[in-house]
């Protein structure tokens, strides 16, 4: 039978990301796995805690199932991504308000090539947001 | 599911590697690696049956390895696998009885036609 208390979001280091999916289909006690992975064996138990997949045998001992593990962990890496915003037309990233804004007064300075720089206002704090176009047939060139 | 028994021999001949031969920590790592083929060869059966497999290790690396594997690597791996069993058969030579000398020295031997895949 398998348990999960918690399915909360774990921080794993970049060794466990590398080393899980070497894990073999077995059962390995959560001392081993630790061991293979180059973790305390405390902060194991506390992913079992948080949802890692584990079972227990009728004398109550934990047993990880290798593949299974290695599955959590990855899905745990990709649960920490942070979904992607790609700027739209008009808008640049204030680094004062540190969020994606719609750019006011926008100007546009060709700077080399396919490369322009566009210039304007912060509509939340009024500072001055800076954006690089690639294109030289952006949208934004377009609306100016 | 894998034979535990066969994953403690395997850690067991890991310490003994590193305890008395003196093998360095990336050393151990290494073989682990390579050891993990003899432990997926054997699944869910013993290791002192190994002889009786119908597949050789060799022809099973072939299979494993998609990406193909070159002459020095898969010579590695055999070697490491030889060893491992040499000192499980003087360990456990109850259990390993029925694997003979000769079939641990010839594990090494690769299949003709499969010397070189890249």
């Amino acid at each position: 039978m398998s348990e999960n208390q918690n399915t909360s979001n774990c921080r794993i280091s970049r060794n466990v990301l590398i080393k899980a999916p070497g894990l073999l289909p077995m059962l390995y006690t959560p001392r081993e796995i630790a061991e293979d992975l180059a973790v305390p064996e405390t902060t194991l138990r506390d992913w079992l805690n948080h949802g890692a997949p584990h079972s227990r045998d009728k004398s109550n001992h934990i047993w990880i199932d290798g593949k299974e593990f290695a599955a959590w962990v990855d899905s745990q890496r990709n649960a920490r991504k942070k979904p992607a915003h790609p700027l739209q037309a008009g808008e640049g990233f204030c680094m004062r308000c540190n969020t994606i804004v719609k750019i006011q007064n926008g100007k546009i300075h060709p700077v080399k090539g396919h490369l322009s720089h566009l210039k304007g206002i912060c509509p939340i704090c009024g500072g001055i947001v800076n954006r690089g176009i690639w294109n030289a047939g952006s949208a934004e060139l377009s609306q100016s | 599911m894998l034979d535990r028994q066969n994953y403690l021999k395997v850690k067991l001949f890991l310490k003994y590697s590193r305890d008395v031969h003196g093998r360095s920590s990336l050393q151990i790592s290494n073989d682990f690696e390579h050891l993990k083929a003899l432990l997926l060869w054997a699944g869910s059966q013993p290791l002192g049956s190994v002889h009786a497999f119908n597949s050789s290790l060799s022809d099973f690396l072939f299979q494993v390895g998609e990406k193909g594997l070159d002459q020095a690597e898969l010579q590695g791996v055999l070697n490491t696998n030889q060893r491992f069993l040499l000192w499980v058969k003087a360990m456990f030579p109850v259990e390993f009885q029925n694997i003979r000398l000769s079939w641990i020295m010839k594990i090494t031997a690769i299949s003709k036609g499969k010397e070189v895949i890249i």
